[in-house]
Parts: C-alpha cells; sequence; structure tokens
C-alpha cells in the first residue's frame, strides 16, 4: 500500500509540473492567440539553467562539463525563471509581425534548435550524457518526524509544487483579467483594435510571451530538482504537443481548464502505467498512450471545440475553434 | 568547419531534391485546404515504412516495394481526409493544425507498433561510391535527382496543361471564385490530396533510400521543408521547388563556415530572415 500512495504523490508532482506548463501555455494561446510551439524548448532552458547553476562541474565519457557553480537550489529556481523568460522573448521578437502559422513554424524550428545546443554543447550541459544528481531543496531534513508522523521527501516537494502552483494560477488568473489581460484578449480578437486605441501590441505580445515562457522555465527547474537527472531527449516537440492537447481539451483561455486539461493528459499517461503487460499489445502502452491524446484532441475539438471548461469571453467573441 | 569541397554541393543537390519534394507536397495542399499539415512528415514516413515492409518482410524488389510505398501514402492522405479532415472543412486554419497534430501523434505512435521503434535500412546493397571529378556520386543519390526532377517536372505539366492542375491553381488563388465558375472544389480536394500523398511518399521512400528509415524520419525534416515553403512563399509550388533547392543547398555549404552538427540551424535561420525580409516569399505570390 505504501509504494501506491508514493507512486500517486509522484503523479501528482508530474501532473503539478505540466500544469505550470500549460498555465504559461493559456496565457500565449488562450489569453493572447499566440500559437507557440516552443514550449519544451522554454522547459529544457529552464532545467538546464537550474542544474547548471547548481551543481558541479562533471567529467564524463563523452566530455567534460566545465561548467558549473554549486549556488544555491534558490537561485537556480529564480534564473531558471528569467533565463527561460529572456529566451521566449529572444524567439518572439523575430516572429511579432508574423500571424498564426507562421509562428507555429518559427517557434517549432526555435525549440529544436534549443534541444540541438543542448545535444552538442557539451562543456556546459553534458550533451547526451546528460547530467545526474541533481541536487534537491532541503533534502537533508527529510524524513521529518512530525509527533509520530514521518513526513518523507515526497510528500514536502509535493507541498512545495502545490504552493508553486497556486501561487502561479493566481498570478497568471490576476494578470488575465487586469488591464494588462484585456489588452491581451483585444490582441488575440482583432489585433488592429488595440493598436488603433494606442496600445503599442508588440510590446504585450512580447510580455506574453516572456511570462508564459518563464512559468515553462520554473516548471522546468521544478522538474530537474524531483527526478535527479535530465538529458536532451526529454523535451522532444511530443512535451510541447502533449500540453497544447492539455490546453485545448480543458478549454483554451480558462486556467482552471489548463489544469483540467493537464489531469487528464497526466491520468492517461500515468494510469495506464497499471495496466498489466501481458495484455494483448502490452509493449505498446507507451505508444497506445500517445495514439490516444492524438485521437481525444481530434475527438474534443469536433465534438466540443471550447474544450471543457472555455472560456466565455472567447466563445461569445466567436473565437472558440468553431471556425472563422 | 571544413573547408569547401565540391561534393557539399553534390550533398547539397540530393538533399535539396528531397527538400523540394517534400515542399511543393506540403504547398500544393496549403493552397487549396489554407492550412499547414504538421502530420505531412509522418505521410513521408508512412510511405517509406510501407515500402519498407514490401521490400524487406515480403522480399519485394526496392523498386516495386517504393512503388508500394508511394501509392500507400497516397490512399493514406486520401483516407485521413475522408475520415478526418472533412469532418472539420469548414473550421479556422489554427483548428485544422491542432487536428494534423493529433494525427500525427496517432500516426508515428502506429507506425512505431507496427515496424518497430527502431532504426531500419531497405534491402539494397551498399555499394562503393565511384569519383568523378573529384565527387563521390552514388547511383541512388544520381536516381533520387533524376526521379524528384522528374516529379517536379511531372507535377507542373499536372498543374500548367490538365484542366485538373488548372482548376487547382485556380482554387488556390480564390476558392470561392472558382466554386462560382463551375469548379467542384469537393473532388478538386480529393485530387489535391492524392498528389499531396503520392508526392509525400515519393519524398519518403528516397530519404530511406539516402539514409535510414526512422519513425521520426518525415517530422524531422519538417522544419527544412517549412523553411522552403516560406522562402517560396507559402502557397507557390514553384518557390518550393527553388526554396527546397536553395535549403538543401545552404545546409550542405554551411559547414564551410559552422560546424555540421549545426547544419539544422540553417533551415530555422532562412525561416527567419526570410520572414522578416520578403512575408510574401522570393516571388511574392504567398498567396496570403
Amino acid at each position: 500500500m505504501m509504494a501506491y500512495s508514493q507512486l500517486l504523490v509522484t503523479v501528482l508532482i508530474i501532473a503539478i509540473i505540466y500544469s505550470l506548463l500549460a498555465i504559461g501555455m493559456n496565457m500565449h494561446w488562450g489569453d493572447t492567440g499566440l500559437l507557440n510551439f516552443a514550449h519544451a524548448g522554454f522547459f529544457a532552458v529552464g532545467a538546464y539553467t537550474s542544474t547548471v547553476l547548481t551543481t558541479p562541474a562533471a567529467t564524463g565519457l563523452l566530455g567534460d562539463r566545465i561548467v558549473g557553480l554549486e549556488l544555491p537550489i534558490v537561485i537556480g529556481l529564480v534564473a531558471a525563471t528569467i533565463v527561460a523568460a529572456l529566451f521566449g522573448i529572444l524567439i518572439a521578437l523575430p516572429s511579432l509581425r508574423l500571424e498564426g502559422d507562421y509562428l507555429a513554424m518559427v517557434t517549432l524550428s526555435a525549440a529544436e534548435m534549443i534541444r540541438l545546443i543542448i545535444t552538442n554543447e557539451a562543456w556546459l550541459t553534458a550533451g547526451t550524457q546528460g547530467i545526474k544528481d541533481i541536487p534537491r531543496p532541503l533534502a537533508g531534513a527529510f524524513p521529518l518526524s512530525l509527533g509520530g508522523f514521518q513526513m518523507g521527501y515526497n510528500l514536502f516537494y509535493l507541498g512545495l509544487t502545490i504552493a508553486i502552483l497556486i501561487a502561479s494560477y493566481a498570478l497568471f488568473k490576476r494578470l488575465s483579467e487586469s488591464p494588462f489581460g484585456r489588452v491581451l484578449h483585444a490582441i488575440r480578437e482583432d489585433e488592429d483594435v488595440p493598436r488603433a486605441l494606442g496600445k503599442r501590441t508588440p510590446v504585450f505580445k512580447l510580455k506574453s510571451f516572456g511570462l508564459g515562457a518563464g512559468i515553462a522555465g520554473l516548471a522546468g527547474a521544478l522538474w530537474a530538482h524531483f527526478f535527479f537527472a535530465i538529458n536532451p531527449t526529454m523535451f522532444l516537440p511530443s512535451l510541447t504537443f502533449s500540453v497544447w492537447a492539455a490546453v485545448i481539451i480543458g478549454g483554451a483561455g480558462s486556467y482552471v481548464g489548463a489544469i483540467v486539461g493537464t489531469s487528464f493528459i497526466v491520468g492517461i499517461r500515468q494510469l495506464t502505467r497499471f495496466l498489466p503487460n501481458d495484455i494483448p499489445l502490452g509493449s505498446e502502452l507507451p505508444f497506445l498512450r500517445l495514439i490516444l491524446i492524438g485521437a481525444a484532441l481530434i475527438v474534443v475539438l469536433y465534438y466540443r471545440p471550447q474544450g471543457l471548461l472555455g472560456d466565455k469571453e472567447r466563445i461569445q467573441a466567436g473565437q472558440a475553434m468553431e471556425g472563422e | 568547419m571544413a573547408t569547401f569541397d565540391p561534393q557539399f554541393i553534390w550533398f547539397g543537390l540530393v538533399s535539396g531534391s528531397l527538400i523540394a519534394l517534400g515542399a511543393l507536397g506540403l504547398t500544393l495542399i496549403f493552397g487549396i485546404l489554407d492550412f499547414i499539415n504538421i502530420a505531412y512528415g509522418e505521410y513521408m514516413a508512412f510511405g517509406a515504412f510501407v515500402a519498407f515492409g514490401l521490400n524487406t518482410q515480403a522480399n519485394m524488389p526496392m523498386v516495386v516495394a517504393g512503388i508500394g510505398g508511394v501509392l500507400g501514402a497516397g490512399v493514406l492522405a486520401i483516407a485521413l481526409d475522408k475520415v478526418v479532415f472533412e469532418k472539420f472543412r469548414n473550421r479556422s486554419a489554427i483548428v485544422l493544425l491542432v487536428v494534423s497534430i493529433g494525427l500525427s501523434f496517432i500516426l508515428r505512435n502506429s507506425i512505431r507498433i507496427i515496424w518497430g521503434s527502431g532504426t531500419k535500412r531497405f534491402d539494397i546493397p551498399i555499394e562503393q561510391a565511384p569519383t568523378y571529378f573529384g565527387i563521390s556520386i552514388l547511383p541512388d543519390q544520381v536516381a533520387i535527382i533524376i526521379l524528384s526532377f522528374g516529379v517536379l517536372a511531372l507535377t507542373f505539366v499536372l498543374l500548367r496543361k490538365t484542366d485538373i492542375g488548372i482548376a487547382m491553381r485556380a482554387a488556390s488563388d480564390d476558392t470561392d471564385l472558382a466554386q462560382i465558375r463551375g469548379v467542384n472544389t469537393e473532388r478538386l480536394v480529393l485530387y489535391v490530396w492524392l498528389v499531396g500523398g503520392l508526392i509525400a511518399g515519393i519524398a519518403g521512400v528516397m530519404l530511406g533510400i539516402d539514409s535510414v528509415l526512422r519513425p521520426t524520419m518525415g517530422f524531422l525534416t519538417l522544419i527544412p521543408i517549412f523553411a522552403a515553403v516560406i522562402l517560396g512563399g507559402i502557397g507557390d509550388p514553384v518557390g518550393a521547388v527553388v526554396g527546397g533547392y536553395a535549403i538543401g543547398l545552404l545546409q550542405e555549404l554551411s559547414v564551410v563556415v559552422i560546424p555540421s552538427e549545426y547544419k539544422p540551424l540553417i533551415g530555422l535561420l532562412v525561416l527567419v530572415v526570410g520572414l522578416l525580409t520578403r512575408p510574401d516569399g522570393l516571388f511574392g505570390e504567398a498567396t496570403r
């Protein structure tokens, strides 16, 4: 029984970290209508920034990593957020004038380039060897005895990530409802209108991109510090597409929807691990899961284009993915 | 980095032929249906793997297997239109794009389940490349270039000289107007999927012959294909082909100035520079 509850905690942590990704994506797509396909790239930038800052340099079989600063983890988390936000702005800068699918192509390519750089610059990132032994925050203090109750490390990390999720949710929800958010919504509906009202829409789009990328970077850092080890194959475009599926299924424009959609996707991915391997196609489960996510995405778009918890304002504005 | 070698130009022509084909197919579909089909790379991979199955599992000669793979990709494109894309015909371009993401998930992982996720090779002899004028040239590569020239020429004859092709170009320019003038656009859509699918199959099979087969082979080729499509002006077939060769040559020649691991970076660079300076493509023929 103990093992199952441990597993549940780990699954919840994964769901929370992915929810942070979905919140960032919802700011891009749900609020601003920007087609960002670089999310896995921002996640990777965050994970690697924090890792390089908090681990010592190391030698490896395929190449030596000469950068490693052994700074406190808090600095790593903050730096991960900032550096990922800067990457977001950097990618958005040349593509601001672009619309819809052009932006999709540029961001998708950019994310692959980030992965290419991580794979090749072993002096900084250890390349394909990956980085191991990433420190966990406050790891020495656990297990902690609290009046007869043993609190394990995973439970602590779950609490930490829940706190970060609640804070991020509150922040992004508030931003979305603030005057700033209303300008983003106006850009989503028709960029000419806020421009005619004297808003500098490129600046707003850059801010939206930076904020969403920043939280993805934070999610990456939280991922790295929980799972000890990272390598470039963790940041494939299929991660971006899974987050997309989560936002669309949950309902674009709704931050609760982003979290619900993520829980659904993570649920499919994790719960199917409990199926016995000897059922037909049992060994193909990892691939069947992704097929299921793809099919769910198409079915939701067909029957419920606004998603499970679609944003009312979006639906009224005719942007609920119904058509043009 | 490497010093310049005429060999790079030859490699550039080979990969340019592959990119040009993919870009032509993607841009044709875009012209009529107005959306970027992210699953297009998977059509390529599917064609290649069907050919692989016929070649290694059914022991057919490579030529026969290749034709089978190409037909397979054509049938797949039409089937997916009937089963999926047709249901979303009146939706926005963004919805179609997201639907194609879902499809690319489904296709890529189906390929993994059917043929396994490892690297595969066609059952063709590995030969020592003969050298002409200091350039080593494989017969396979010659076949790729000749075949792609042939396909490109055929497609242009189709677009310029046949009723279907002229209707395609009309509909690509203005779908409503073409419809009013009596073009059966629904049937046209089927032809476009067929042509686009066949071209994807050819590109995929040749990509497999040129290197190896992987379930992700098509998806990874999408970036240079995107770059070629945008460079040529989205929806413009001539531009896509010119863009494809330009990207292929630039990629292979780039090793003179940057480390070869960063070859794929050229696609992104061209994409960004092209979008900033000539958003309507080289010839300003973009359909939007």
